[in-house]
């Protein structure tokens, strides 16, 4: 784990007392920027854009561990940054443990919507697979912060 | 039964203010039974209190568990519900991947691949002696022509055609596919070259009757075939040599007809 900075040591196994040390201590955490694999989406996250990028499939061995930084991210993000946040997502395959994180992950942005801070979230799908529409429709459900789900016509 | 305690206690308190009583013994007793009731009644009064308070916190804590409960569960069937529409996702992609792997994308018959890997499995079956097959090698006549004249979208128009006409009048247990350009192949499980020979007789009467229509004309399309049988022993490839050597005299015998070998 390198995603943290200022002298924690790489090896430091608690990623989320990291975080919670950063907030503490009221600094911006390091960008995260995780290659994408066969099973795993990419994660990149810009603080000073205030954008977060989901790219992918995402079937990970072990889901919690693969985002926990980025649910520590967007957490100090929203409770330090005092901008806007966007969440901008291509995901194509969800497994069930990927699919209960992103619903806590919504889930805190609809606190922060609802705490009256900005964010918004796009949901990018191939024109040709509707199929993912629907399921982005399903995730929207419970959602009252702006949420789109965008057709992408590919050549 | 308060109010007679009531009626009681304000008997008690005019018998303690009574003036004949002053200073006599059981006055003074009764006073400070009196006083010592007073006290129990009112810790009894903060102990009800107490109690109540506490059972409500309790009820409160109680119908907070039932919301969480509750709240939980409704994520979770969301969770199940998308996890299924997903499960489903894939499962369709999978059929979409089986067919493409073993069908034809022009014609949606079999492809290739899979009419030589079950020819492998019928021969395999009719070596070790379970049962017999027949096999019909088939080619579009003058094929060339219609490319050449109508263009290639026509040319897979008429192969569609005949494709539909080919696999329409087959038993359910025969197989149909496409060999490869305008070629197609036929096998029938458990027949022998009659059965071959009745089969593609409907065909060729099949292709007459519903003929090939393009911009509102007819265009005739005929059919060559080789037949051949199963030899016990012979393997894959000399079984398809051989068909394939029976398609070629019936196209040097003048096309549209059947050569068996």
């Amino acid at each position: 784990m390198t995603f943290f900075a200022y002298n924690q040591p790489a090896s430091r196994p608690q990623t989320s007392t990291a975080a919670a040390d950063l907030q503490r201590e009221g600094i911006s955490m390091q960008d995260l920027n995780i290659i994408a694999t066969t099973s795993s989406p990419a994660i990149a996250t810009d603080w000073n854009e205030g954008r977060v990028i989901l790219a992918g499939d995402s079937y990970p061995e072990n889901a919690f561990e693969l985002f926990q930084p980025l649910l520590d991210w967007v957490s100090a993000y929203l409770a330090q940054a005092g901008q806007p946040l966007r969440l901008e997502l291509s995901l194509l395959y969800l497994n069930t443990s990927s699919i209960r994180i992103m619903m806590d992950l919504f889930d805190q942005l609809e606190v922060a919507h609802q705490a009256g801070k900005s964010v918004r979230l796009q949901w990018f799908y191939d024109a040709r697979n509707e199929r993912v529409a629907d399921l982005a429709e399903e995730f929207r459900e419970d959602c009252t912060f702006p949420f789109d789900i965008i057709a992408e016509e590919r050549a | 039964m308060s109010e007679d305690r009531d009626e009681f206690e304000r008997e008690v308190a005019a018998l303690l203010q009574d003036p004949q009583w002053q200073g006599h013994p059981l006055q003074h007793a009764l006073q400070a039974l009196n006083a010592r009731y007073d006290e129990r009644g009112a810790m009894m009064a903060r102990l009800t209190r107490i109690a109540d308070r506490y059972q409500l916190a309790e009820r409160e804590r109680g119908l907070s568990f039932v919301q969480r409960y509750e709240r939980q569960l409704r994520q979770l069937e969301k969770i199940i519900r998308i996890s299924d529409q997903y499960q489903q996702m894939l499962r369709e992609l999978n059929e979409e991947l089986q067919r493409t792997a073993s069908h034809d994308l022009l014609t949606g018959l079999f492809n290739r691949r899979y009419l030589y890997d079950r020819l492998g499995e019928e021969l395999g079956k009719a070596a070790r002696g379970h049962g017999q097959f027949a096999l019909a090698m088939a080619d579009v006549d003058l094929f060339k022509q219609i490319n050449d004249s109508y263009g290639h979208d026509i040319g897979d128009a008429a192969l569609c055609h005949v494709a539909r006409q080919l696999a329409a009048p087959l038993r359910e247990y025969d197989l149909c596919g496409r060999w490869g350009g305008e070629e197609f192949l036929l096998l029938f499980p458990g027949g022998d070259l009659e059965a071959a020979q009745q089969g593609i007789q409907r065909i060729r009467q099949r292709l007459q009757d519903e003929p090939f229509v393009h911009d509102g004309r007819v265009c005739p399309l005929t059919l060559s075939f080789g037949v051949t049988e199963y030899r016990q022993g012979e393997s894959t490839t000399a079984i398809l040599k051989r068909v394939d050597e029976a398609l070629y005299r019936a196209k040097h015998a003048g096309r549209d007809c059947l050569e068996c070998a």
